[in-house]
């Protein structure tokens, strides 16, 4: 049967659809053939797939032939069987028929040897030829018809369909299709059943010596195509499936050996993809195919399947896998295959798979999307890979950028294995001269920045080493050893040994090859290892002859070329990355494109390219990647006059790990920004260097101040830099914590700081500051012109602050400023009265609040009435407020109570300078006590009172004050000023009264002494100077009996003394003298107070002496005695108001009746002796009055004359209030008599109610 | 023991805090930088990989020539990272498993800032003795 393998490929190359046989029995085909062939394709077909479900497929292609065409006969049974796939699906018998009798003898038999062949699914079309106007002919016709259904239809199965070519019944081309449908349904089920039975037939023998492959290839393949034509490709597609399947058991079956293939001239380009690349018949090798070719042949009907199938995805997916698994395939032969044959063939089969694939997809679901797109990246970075393998050992290593990535791929990808590494062609020494002056040529490619760190290999093994192997191998000795005894090969860079020699090693390279290239050493090349130079010409010649496409040679014949097909290649990769998502292997290979672009000088998309980079790897914290680019980045950045941002990367150079960098690396890098920071920028560059300059406050609780007071804040300052690094200037923000806006406030430092690596601290001043708790905010310097600024704070060590920027750290606050507070108290000692006109201590209590007073100042500015004296010092000392130390002795034990009490006393004389005092130092924190001696001034002499007439003394006439203004704090920033109010007065308030008037005119005065002060008094004697008109009734100075003295009056309490006077007859002269007109009390007393509690014996100028030497105190008061008058002339009467009361808001008339009791004589109202002055007053709140308020009034003189003054008043307020009085001012008061004698109060009533304020009118 | 691992955890922001080289293989020099770009590279299939499951083990998700990445992702989003050369399926989620202990064992130190670098010597030492045991 494998005979047939070239027909059958014939066969499936010629025909790719379904085959409808016409039988035409009455010539009719020429007439319908273009309505016929006008239905295909099938627009909706419905067929059965291979487990009979229904499957409805569209656009069915298909072909009506007749059955005398020469494509349907002629052909032998067995071919027939075999290639089944290519018979007629249905047959369409197309018969006319216009007499009955015509139809019975001739149509009928006709007919029924068409149809007696059972293989074949047939019906019959009645074409009818009658115009419809032509009723006879349509009538018979019709009965043809009905007959020919009657013989031909069943009740099963309709086989005959009626088309009238006059005019068509619209359902025919349905009712055809559905026939045509059924008909290929039914055959395709048949031969489906036919080939699986046979297919399975098959399967069973598999195990035995005579089972052939290629057999079954042809059945499992017939059935797949069978079902392509039919355009069930799901099934299709499963049939190749099963058949690689069961191919790669055969393939792998152990015992096998058979020839692999793919050592044609051309398998080097993959043809995954074209299933015509190569005639089966040509890898056909005894009962299979030849691997190479057929695995490819399979995946390329699969693929082709899989796109009708609009599956360019899966294609891609699939591609994929198979090339990777193939590639492997590949490896196992490497040795029978041309040199670098895998390699070369899966850059073409990549390409050929991203090319088809990306033609053919179209948009899908996103998650597919996604995946293609990733897919497609991977393709391209496979065939990127082993594109620059090749163009490694062709030479090209040099270009190649020796990044991670590239570096990853290709140091751990094996060397290609050949079995014997190519040989220098013998013409090919120019070639060799040549490629050995580039190598010599080759500047070792220098890291930017003077990084000293090794490159990255590229290859997993020496080259040189490999190839020479593969060669030695052949040869005698193992030329490996020669090699060994060399150090420059075991650095281990990887790094090709003719680059980095040092100059002297490079001598001698040199001359060795010298040597070693002398005419006709090429012919005992097999006996001397190659150099370098000759190995490249050598893979390149092999790879000559491997590849056979002359694109990918191309590429690879010149640099310019193979730049340009590896950066297609990157780019490819690096798009179809980004748009799957997969940014990491995106940004990776962006860093390529722009290692590239930097070598070609475009340095700006370089710079671009390599900050993503550099921000992908920063922003995930991959510092080791990160240290690879980001010289690179600098370096394009430093071309580019980039200042900010060259500066910015060297800062993170800086940042980055300490042992990625040497020191001498990272002192470069600090170099370089101090060259930058003092060199002259055009605008001074801001930069951010919160990676490598960190601060943080000290720890322990924050600085807290009071508000107002400067401070110093002491900060701890992490340098990243490798070397001592002096700022220019630096300044740190404070940001008050409770309002961002308001509160940032810089604080600078005053100098220039040099800071050491590590840990540093800094000092810095702090002016006063708002209220308010205060963090760190920015740091901010200069180096040069350079200004810096960094954010970020240090937990505990400045190394990986980089991780810690990613959390929120909780501020610490860093100074507390607290809310202005009263800082201290000055108090008076004393609440009560001391004495006036005696120099007398005034106690200041001065209470520091959780405060120092240290260098505080008083300032002493007394008020009017009142001086210090001078002439004795101020004294201080210590104050123990003792109503605290009994609330603490009632608290603590009686253990405790010692200790508590031993407050240790300071006591220390002061004096005052310009009205300031300073305080000692032990006053800083205690509260202290300040005796002060003062003297009120007071001019007037006490008044005595009547005792009917009580004289209150105001409390302001005693009272003086004292202004204080303290100065304090660490600059004496904060004041404290208070007035202090202290009251003086007299030791007594004298008041007299009458106690008794005698018979003989003897008048008893009684003179009571309150005590004013806290102080006891003692009085020791008292006299009373009397004034004219009086005299004592015993012939003395009025001296009360010596033996009542010493009087001792406790404070606050009272004592009198009774003086015996009489009226003393006056005469005319004396009273014109009037001397004296009042009388004056003298008192001789004694004080003995306490300074603390008030009043106290009066400051001694000397120091006091003993108890004996206490000088009396004299008081004197004035009083002021009157003769008493004996009858009063006027009479002043209140009538009595209206009986209804008064109300408030009406109107009333007072009226007082005044009367003169009798002659009036006196000579001082003489001027105007008939008219009296009278005046009403009254409050203004309670009354409001109408009518003259003052006035005169005309009065007889006369004895019992009488006149009554009359006012209108109006109540204002209810209740008890005191009514308008009547005061007559001209006349003294003793002269008049009242009735009612004193104040009295009248009921008011409130108003009476009423609506009249609410109505409008 | 494997001849080549290399074992990262990277927190749930794709920073690595811990990686340790456990190979019994004498360490290339250049070695960590390519471990490195490969286990970073592989997080663009973890991100993928990770919300398809609801196991934490996620076995090999990548092959680089040779060397394979399993992954172990914790609840946290935490990614416990493996570049080895061992086929040893089993050992390798009994040592994912056990070093997920120690790591939480790590966060519940309070004075551990998640998501910062891990340098305790004993979490080290004690990865390092798992390793031994189980690749």
């Amino acid at each position: 049967m494998a005979n047939f393998l070239a027909q059958f490929h014939t066969i499936k190359n010629s025909s790719d659809h379904l085959v409808i046989a016409v039988e035409d029995v009455s010539d009719l085909w020429p007439i319908v053939k273009s309505e016929f062939e006008g239905r295909l394709p099938f627009k909706r077909a419905s067929l059965n797939n291979k487990t009979r479900n229904s499957v409805s497929v569209e656009n069915l292609t298909a072909e009506f032939i007749l059955t005398t065409d020469s494509r349907l006969r002629s052909r032998f049974p067995l071919e027939q069987s075999l290639f089944w796939f290519r018979e007629p699906y249905a047959t369409v018998v197309l018969v006319t028929c216009e007499d009955l009798d015509e139809f019975r003898t001739i149509l009928k038999p006709r007919l029924k040897l068409i149809v007696q062949n059972d293989e074949r699914e047939w019906f019959i079309v009645f074409v009818s030829k009658a115009p419809p106007n032509n009723d006879q002919a349509t009538k018979l016709a019709k009965k043809v018809y009905a007959k020919l259904e009657v013989e031909f239809s069943s009740k099963k199965r309709e086989r005959c369909c009626k088309l009238d070519i006059q005019s068509p019944e619209a359902n025919f081309w349905e009712d055809l299709e559905s026939k045509i449908m059924e008909s290929i349904r039914n055959t395709l089920d048949r031969r489906v059943q036919f080939y699986e039975d046979e297919i399975r037939k098959l399967s069973e023998q598999r195990l035995m010596p005579v089972w052939n492959f290629c057999n079954f290839f042809i059945l499992k393949e017939s059935l797949a195509f069978m079902f392509e034509m039919a355009h069930l490709f799901e099934d299709a597609l499963r049939e190749y499936d099963e058949l690689e399947l069961c191919y790669l058991e055969t393939v792998n079956m152990t015992g096998k050996l058979r020839d692999f293939g793919g050592v044609d001239r051309g398998d080097d380009q993959a043809a995954l993809l074209n299933p015509g690349s190569k005639p089966l018949t040509q890898i056909v090798q005894d009962d299979s195919f030849r691997e190479f070719e057929f695995r490819q042949y399979l995946f390329s009907c699969q693929s082709k399947l899989l796109f009708k199938l609009k599956r360019a995805f899966e294609v891609a997916s699939r591609g994929y896998s198979f090339i990777i698994s193939f590639s492997k395939a590949l490896a196992l032969r490497e040795s029978i295959l041309p040199f670098c044959m895998r390699e070369v063939w899966v850059i073409t089969a990549c390409l050929a798979l991203i090319n088809a694939t990306a033609s053919q997809y179209n948009d899908g679901p996103p998650d597919i999307e996604k995946e293609f797109y990733r897919l497609q990246g991977d393709l391209y970075s496979l065939c990127r890979v082993k594109f620059m393998r090749l163009a490694y050992l062709v030479g090209f290593g040099a270009e190649i950028e020796r990044s991670p990535v590239n570096s990853a791929l290709l140091s751990m990808l094996p060397w290609p294995k050949p079995a014997v590494w190519p040989l220098v062609p013998p013409d090919a020494s120019s070639e060799v001269l040549v490629k050995e002056k580039i190598i010599l040529q080759e500047t070792p490619r220098v890291k930017h920045l003077g990084i000293q760190r090794k490159p990255l290999p590229l290859e997993p093994s020496l080259l040189l080493r490999e190839a020479n192997r593969r060669r030695a191998s052949l040869s005698a000795g193992n030329m490996v050893e020669m090699f060994e005894g060399r150090p420059i090969f075991n650095d281990g860079s990887g790094s090709d040994a003719s680059t980095k020699m040092s100059p002297s090693q490079k001598v001698r390279a040199s001359s060795m090859s010298r040597t070693n290239s002398s005419p006709g050493g090429f012919e005992s090349s097999i006996d001397r290892p190659m150099r370098l130079a000759e190995i490249y010409v050598a893979a390149e010649h092999a790879l000559q002859h491997t590849i056979s496409n002359t694109d990918l040679w191309k590429s690879l014949s010149s640099l310019e070329e193979y730049e340009k097909k590896y950066l297609e290649l990157t780019k490819g990769a690096a798009d179809n990355y980004h748009h799957s998502w997969w940014k990491r292997h995106g940004v990776v290979l962006d860093g390529e494109i722009a290692a590239v672009c930097f070598k070609h000088g475009n340095f700006d998309l370089a710079a671009k390219s390599y900050e993503k980079v550099c921000a992908l790897y920063a922003g995930e914290g991959w510092q080791d990647l990160l240290a690879e680019v980001l010289p690179s980045l600098a370096e394009c950045q430093k071309i580019l006059n980039d200042q900010a941002g060259y500066l910015s990367s060297c800062v993170r150079l800086l940042s980055l790990d300490k042992g990625l960098f040497l020191t001498k690396e990272r002192e470069a890098f600090q170099s370089e920004v101090l060259r930058l920071a003092h060199s002259e920028m055009k605008d001074p560059v801001p930069l951010d260097v919160s990676s490598l300059i960190t601060f943080s406050g000290n720890p322990g609780p924050p600085l807290e101040l009071c508000d107002g007071d400067p401070g110093t804040l002491s900060v701890t300052i992490w340098s990243g830099f490798p070397d001592d690094i002096t700022l220019d200037s630096l300044s740190l923000t404070l940001m008050a914590t409770y309002n961002g806006d308001e509160g940032v406030k810089a604080l600078r430092c005053p100098s220039a700081i040099v800071l050491k690596p590590g840990r540093n601290i800094i000092t810095l001043p702090l002016p006063p500051q708002k209220p308010g708790s205060y963090v760190l905010g920015v740091l901010t310097g200069q180096i040069g012109h350079l200004r810096f600024r960094s954010h970020s704070f240090s937990k505990g060590g400045p190394a990986d602050s980089d991780d810690f920027m990613i959390y929120e750290k909780p501020t610490r606050p860093i100074l507390k400023v607290f809310k202005p507070r009263a800082l201290v108290d000055l108090t008076a000692a004393i609440s009560s009265a001391l004495l006036i006109n005696e120099p007398q201590w005034v106690g200041i209590i001065v209470r520091p609040i959780d405060y120092s007073l240290k260098g505080a100042i008083l300032h002493i500015d007394t008020g009017p009435g009142l001086k210090i004296e001078e002439s004795h010092v101020i004294e201080m000392q210590s104050y123990v407020d003792l109503s605290q130390i009994a609330a603490d002795m009632a608290k603590s034990d009686a253990a405790q109570k010692e200790g508590s009490l031993a407050v240790d006393k300071n006591f220390e004389q002061l004096r005052l300078h310009a009205g300031r005092i300073e305080f000692p130092n032990w006053a800083n924190n205690v509260t202290s006590i300040l005796w002060i001696p003062i003297r009120a001034i007071s001019d007037g002499l006490a008044r005595g009172s009547s005792s009917v007439s009580p004289l209150r003394q105001s409390i302001v006439d005693g009272m003086r004050t004292i202004a204080l203004k303290l100065e304090f704090g660490v600059s004496h920033n904060q004041i404290f000023e208070r007035t202090l109010a202290v009251h003086f007065t007299d030791p007594f308030q004298v008041s007299t009264r009458i106690a008794d008037k005698c018979n003989d005119g003897t008048l008893l005065l009684q003179v009571m002494l309150q005590s004013e002060v806290k102080a006891t008094l003692t009085i020791n004697d008292a006299w009373l100077d009397l004034q004219d008109g009086f005299v004592h009734t015993t012939k003395g100075d009025g001296r009360p009996t010596s033996g009542f003295f010493p009087l001792v009056i406790s404070p606050h309490s009272r004592a009198a003394i009774l003086f015996s006077i009489c009226l003393e007859m006056l005469n005319a002269e004396d009273e014109a003298k009037a001397l004296r007109p009042e009388s004056i009390l003298n008192i001789k007393y004694g004080i003995s107070g306490d300074r603390t509690t008030g009043a106290h014996p009066p400051v001694a100028v000397e120091s006091p002496g003993p108890e004996g030497a206490r000088q009396d105190l004299i008081f004197r008061s004035s009083l002021v005695l009157q003769r008493p008058v004996l009858d009063p002339c006027l009479a002043v009467g209140f009538l009595p108001l209206p009986s209804g009361g008064l109300r408030v808001g009406q109107l009333v008339s007072m009226e007082w009746r005044i009367e003169r009791l009798k002659d009036f004589e006196e000579n001082e109202v003489s001027k105007h002796n008939n008219e009296v002055l009278y005046e009403v007053g009254a409050n203004s709140d309670n009354w409001m009055l109408a009518g003259r308020k003052r006035g005169h009034v005309s009065l007889s003189t006369k004895q019992g004359s009488r006149i009554v003054i009359s006012i209108l008043c109006m109540p204002l307020v209810a209740g008890y209030v005191r009514p308008p009085q009547l005061g007559l001012p001209e006349v003294d008061e003793t002269n008049i008599s009242c009735n009612p004698a004193g104040p009295h109060l009248v009921c008011v009533l409130p108003p009476a109610l009423s609506s009249s304020f609410c109505i409008p009118a | 023991m494997a001849t080549t691992a290399c074992f990262i955890i990277v927190s749930r922001n794709d920073i690595p805090i811990y990686e340790a080289e456990v190979g019994s293989a004498t360490k290339r020099e250049d070695a960590a930088q390519l471990h490195q770009f490969i286990l970073h590279a592989a997080l663009d299939i973890v991100q993928d990989l990770a919300w398809t499951t609801s196991a934490m083990f996620l076995k090999a998700i990548d092959r680089f020539n040779d060397l394979v990445v399993s992954v172990y992702v914790t609840a946290g989003h935490t990614r416990l990272m493996l570049l080895h050369d061992s086929r040893n399926d089993d050992g390798i989620k009994s040592f994912f498993q056990e070093v997920h202990e120690l790591y939480i064992k790590i966060l519940l130190n309070p004075l551990y800032l998640p998501g910062s670098r891990i340098t305790s010597s004993q979490f080290d030492t004690k990865v390092r003795a798992l390793a031994r045991k189980y690749l």
